[in-house]
């Protein structure tokens, strides 16, 4: 079996990218579990009310610091987190930045330990994953065939086609939908391509584009069309070298003022980076509360305050119980995991305490749930697992039923990321 | 809104000079004289070489921002702003009381007192503060940071580029407005004052013929004012200041920021700056022109 789905994956080309020594990236298909996770119709029904919730928030924090401030001047968060932070993109402030729907869609990382739910980091820069989801699923009713009705499982194939009208509702006029990558070189290229495949839009580069505060327009050869709306992949602050981080040479030129002057619509908006720095995450309940007037409903880990001296010396006297990211990273870049970190990695990351204490955050190390996976020799063996469930907020809001099931390489590996050669595995949530 | 009443007209020009033919071109420019109680714009009129869209738009720090877009080939952009701006002497506010803890951190100010991507936190900034005998304390401490700066740094034009940072200009010990100012901020937000970045013109009040842009640092009371300290003159502002962009240093307030497709890089535009005093006329009324055709377009406060 386990061999069957590496076939189908590898025939089809589902690849994620790994950094070559020389820079390069090398596609390499991504491994795949045969072995399906299955979440009970009331467990999925509960997190997917947690995860809507949790969305909603993030969506209303986004607009609420990027116009009045409202949480700030309240003191119900430092206002040094986001005047601070680099993911506050100042560039894309304007009346755009302030309607609802700043985010089409987050991919919000949930994991299970000890039997309890919990919610350790929210995506809404740039998620990505959901085309490994649709590729696992698509995987098991190959090698299930006929059977696989049997199972139950919720459909996710709407994915695509609810993404799409969700870039359409953003859309200021007609005009073509475009799905805009940074190209070969980022590690998800193959999601950037099959995303725009399933959703039949041109997939293309900044190179491809040009720009002014009237709108976008897409080149193809001596023709120009105009276009409307953006699935774009780019870390927001290089969509536009005037308005974010001016050495970019991979963005679009005027991009992010056509989306402020209300000419082009962009999924997700520009602003929603800040949503992702890991400072903030300890405030996400407080969020919840000020916008929404609820309790939060899905728990997260505490995150340890390094900024704060009795704090830092609690993480460096107990340093394997710990996990360190930076509070500006993505995709498990710099992230330092207390329980295999060798003495290197320790004294590096104790100096970064030390003197930038603001530029990391600390979280307890989790053990996460294991799931059983089939080895390359066809044997059983448990590893650790993490979920990503996908929240679409189009015209009426959807969570994907499940998401991603990540799986760490073996037994031993306490990281679940594609980059550190972590696999997938479909989600199956009772219908 | 009394005193005396100066109407000053200013000129400048950039020239872009492309070292292979730009496909394209988009440019932002902060210099479109900002609106105060300190200063009223009476005429703005950006004139632009060849053909250009122009569009305006208010960014973060609520400066209006000019957007140039040239969509036809060029080896060359002049971009040329007239300003006409009446400044008027206001009541002079003294930075004195300090700010209280709990407050700043909830006032927008907050934000000026941040390290920021031209000013970050530098070791040599305590040092320096020591230098200049200046502590944390009331408003004492930032005009005696102002007198200062410039018994410790050179002024040497064409010493340092905008791109030259603190930690350079602190050991060369030379700079331009634009550096004294970058010091003079990260002096304000070490006292624990919010301090923001003004770029803008040193008017005088004769006729000096061709002079430069200039910049200069405001710091923002409890009350809520912000108070204009030029450490370049070693002098607070009165009236011999026209401000046309605020930010948190020179990247947020630069007067231009371009981007151009061409085979080539660039290099640093020309530019120059004309400021002449008017003969005091009553104030313009009525409507603004609506933007006009080849690449200009007029602006009435």
């Amino acid at each position: 079996m386990a061999a069957e789905v590496a076939r189908l994956f590898a025939e089809r080309g589902v690849t994620f990218g790994v950094r070559e020594h020389d820079g390069g990236m090398l596609h390499r298909p991504i491994p795949m579990d045969p072995l399906p996770r299955r979440l009970a119709a009331a467990e999925w029904q509960s997190l997917e009310r947690g995860l809507l919730q949790r969305t909603l928030a993030l969506d209303a924090f986004i607009q609420d610091v990027y116009g009045q401030q409202r949480i700030l001047r309240a003191g119900r968060i430092p206002a040094q987190l986001v005047y601070g932070s680099s993911s506050y993109l100042r560039g894309a402030s304007g009346p755009a930045a302030q309607r609802p729907g700043q985010i089409a869609v987050a991919g919000i990382d949930l994991v299970k330990v000890n039997g309890r739910w919990l919610v350790l980091e929210d995506n809404v820069r740039v998620p990505s994953g959901i085309s490994y989801a649709l590729a696992a699923r698509w995987a098991m009713r190959k090698l299930l065939g006929r059977a696989m009705p049997a199972f139950g499982a919720s459909r996710l194939e709407d994915y695509p086609r609810r993404l799409r009208a969700a870039l359409r509702q953003r859309a200021p006029s007609d005009g073509e939908l475009v799905v805009l990558s940074p190209g070969r070189l980022n590690a998800a290229y193959y999601e950037h391509e099959e995303l725009a495949r399933l959703m039949e839009c041109p997939l293309v580069t900044g190179e491809d584009l040009f720009a002014s505060h009237r709108g976008c327009w897409r080149r193809d050869g001596t023709e120009r069309h105009p276009v409307t709306a953006i699935y774009h992949r780019f870390s927001p602050d290089y969509l536009d070298p005037l308005a974010g981080f001016s050495g970019s040479v991979i963005g679009v030129p005027c991009l992010i003022s056509a989306w402020r002057n209300g000419a082009l619509g962009l999924a997700n908006a520009p602003t929603c980076s800040i949503a992702d720095d890991k400072s903030l995450f300890p405030y996400v309940p407080e969020m919840i509360r000020y916008y929404l007037g609820e309790t939060p409903r899905l728990d997260q880990p505490p995150t340890l305050d390094l900024s704060q001296a009795t704090q830092r010396r609690h993480v460096l006297a107990h340093f394997r119980d710990f996990v360190f990211k930076p509070v500006d990273g993505s995709g498990g870049k710099g992230i330092v995991f207390g329980p295999i970190a060798d003495g290197e990695q320790r004294a590096a990351t104790a100096a970064v305490i030390e003197a930038e204490p603001a530029s990391l955050v600390a979280q307890p190390a989790l053990d996460l749930e294991r799931l059983p996976c089939v080895t390359a020799d066809g044997t059983i063996e448990w590893r650790r697992c993490d979920l990503r469930p996908f929240v679409l907020l189009g015209s009426s809001p959807w969570v994907v039923p499940g998401g991603l099931t990540r799986v760490a390489p073996d037994s031993d590996a306490w990281l679940v990321n594609s980059s550190a050669g972590g696999g997938v595995k479909d989600t199956w949530v009772a219908a | 809104m009394g005193g005396r009443l100066s109407v000053y007209a200013i000129a400048h020009s950039s020239r872009h000079r492309y070292p292979a033919v730009a496909q394209r071109s988009r440019n932002e420019v902060r210099l479109q004289p900002r609106k105060t109680a300190a200063q009223r714009l009476e005429r703005f009129h950006l004139e632009v070489t060849p053909d250009a869209e122009l569009s305006s738009s208010v960014d973060y720090f609520g400066n209006a921002v000019w957007l140039v877009s040239v969509e036809a080939p060029h080896l060359e952009l002049v971009i040329t702003a007239h300003s006409e701006v009446r400044v008027m002497v206001t009541p002079e506010v003294r930075l004195d009381r300090p700010w209280e803890r709990d407050r700043l951190a909830r006032d927008p100010a907050l934000e000026f007192t941040l390290p920021s991507p031209r000013v970050p936190r530098l070791p040599a900034i305590a040092e320096l503060a020591r230098t200049l005998e200046v502590e944390a304390g009331d408003g004492a401490a930032l005009y005696q940071a102002m007198g200062r700066i410039p018994e410790h740094l050179a002024y040497l034009r064409g010493a340092t580029s905008v791109m030259t940072s603190v930690a350079d200009v602190l050991e060369r010990r030379v700079g331009v407005c634009q550096d004294f100012a970058h010091v003079m901020l990260a002096l304000c937000r070490y006292l624990g004052w919010p301090a923001r970045y003004v770029s803008g013109y040193w008017v005088p009040g004769e006729d000096l013929g061709t002079l430069e842009s200039h910049a200069w640092v405001e710091v923002a009371t409890p009350e809520g004012e912000w108070v204009g300290l030029d450490p370049t003159y070693a002098t607070a502002v009165r009236d011999h200041h026209v401000s046309a962009a605020i930010g948190r240093d020179y990247d947020d307030a630069a007067p231009l920021n371009g981007v151009f497709v061409a085979a080539e890089p660039g290099e640093t535009p020309e530019v120059e700056v004309v400021i002449r005093p008017l003969p005091d006329l009553p104030p313009r009324t009525g409507e603004g022109k609506e933007p006009r055709g080849g690449g200009a377009a007029w602006s009435l406060q």
